[in-house]
């Protein structure tokens, strides 16, 4: 694909497969957590969705909320560009949206395997 | 390819995809399946939490 | 008929077929054109745009724009990016002839989140929440290793099971660090790990 300036370019071919250079690619795949293990292909509507009801597609949304903002406040943590207000404001959201997360979990009698939490699939694109 | 490498490689595209880049105007989209729902001014949430939090009390 | 926004680049030339070229200041953005009732979220899609994004990487290096980012007007793009477009063209001009490549590697031990119930201030928790990720360590023979073959690198930390080290390496050097894993793999055997590129730029197109 690239030029390259070695002369063993072809030998590197075989030994390079696809692009990746994988160690124990099954212990990978396990530990891993890829953002996407259960993008859905094409059906018109979620069987399972329309089946469990409002309540379950509204905690999947809460919850990827709460993830989604769990992720932004670490990643500004990360750039540290928060001030200790603006800290405390939003770990205190993620504790309240958790709080509420469990109790609307309780109140629906929802487990976290119901709500399929394991991304997906409901999915939030940025 | 062996077939566990191959699933491997389409994870991590599909990751570096989805889960990297510039964001540019901070709002969200939600799809369920096949469908996209829910389109999130994501500023407002951020800024709004609290109030989001308790108007679901209500 | 909408375009999903793939990503930034320096010359029109960058960007070939089917991705079409959106003027944003003197940038153009790639947008693949896709019907208006098309969901984002669908699967072909997704691998449809990644072939795109590897066409467009083979022509040129770009900054990534994370995926989502839909248009429906030429103009809306270029008005959204105003804010950024100094700043990409710099980066897109000083690294020109370079592409991202990233290396995954899972921790010796998943490190326990902190439990919500522990905590009365939030700034405490989210505090608490940061240190768990950044305390995910690698073996440091490995570590070390690592940023010998991806060189002027930065380390992520994206959960709280495994690192992730991104560095820009120079376009016809990519060959030969993947090479360079191979040799990486056989002194390391017990540690699980993951080298993948070349991408655009990811975490150095901020």
């Amino acid at each position: 694909m690239f030029p390259s300036s070695c002369q063993d370019h072809g030998r590197w071919r075989c030994l390079v497969s696809n692009g990746i250079i994988a160690n124990d690619a099954e212990r990978l795949r396990e530990e891993l957590a890829f953002t996407d293990s259960m993008i859905p292909s094409r059906i018109a509507a979620d069987p399972e969705i329309v089946e469990n009801g409002l309540a379950k597609l509204v905690l999947s949304i809460i919850e990827l909320i709460r993830r989604l903002l769990e992720k932004q406040a670490l990643r500004r943590m990360d750039a540290g560009n928060l001030s200790e207000e603006e800290i405390e404001r939003l770990g205190t959201a993620l504790m309240k949206l958790e709080e509420k997360m469990n109790e609307l979990k309780g109140t629906f009698g929802l487990s976290d395997a119901d709500l399929n939490l394991k991304l997906g699939p409901v999915k939030m694109w940025e | 390819m062996p077939e566990d490498l191959e699933e491997l490689s389409l994870l991590e595209t599909l990751d570096h995809l989805l889960d990297r880049g510039v964001v540019i105007a901070g709002d969200a989209v939600i799809s369920i399946g096949d469908v996209d729902l829910l389109y999130l001014g994501l500023n407002i949430v951020l800024a709004n939490v609290d109030a989001i939090i308790r108007t679901g009390q209500k | 008929m909408k375009w999903v926004v793939i990503g930034a680049h320096l010359l029109r030339d960058d960007i070939d077929t089917p991705a079409e070229p959106i003027a944003a200041g003197d940038l153009f953005l790639s947008g693949l054109p896709i019907p208006d009732e098309q969901p984002l979220g669908d699967r072909d899609l997704l691998l449809r745009v990644a072939r795109v994004r590897a066409a467009l990487l083979d022509r040129a290096t770009f900054i990534a724009v994370r995926y989502g980012f839909a248009i429906n007007t030429h103009e809306e793009a270029a008005a959204k990016c105003s804010p950024h477009l100094a700043r990409w063209r710099e980066n897109l001009e000083r690294h020109r002839l370079e592409v991202e490549m990233t290396l995954k590697v899972v921790a010796a031990e998943r490190v326990e989140p902190p439990h919500r119930r522990d905590f009365t201030s939030g700034g405490d928790y989210l505090k608490a929440l940061h240190a768990a990720t950044k305390a995910v360590q690698v073996d440091p023979k490995f570590r070390e290793d690592a940023e010998r073959l991806l060189a002027n690198g930065r380390w992520q930390h994206r959960d709280n099971q495994s690192l992730e080290l991104a560095a820009l390496v120079a376009r016809e050097s990519v060959e030969k660090v993947k090479y360079e894993a191979i040799a990486l793999k056989e002194r390391f055997p017990h540690v699980p790990f993951l080298l993948s590129g070349p991408w655009p730029l990811e975490v150095f197109g901020e």
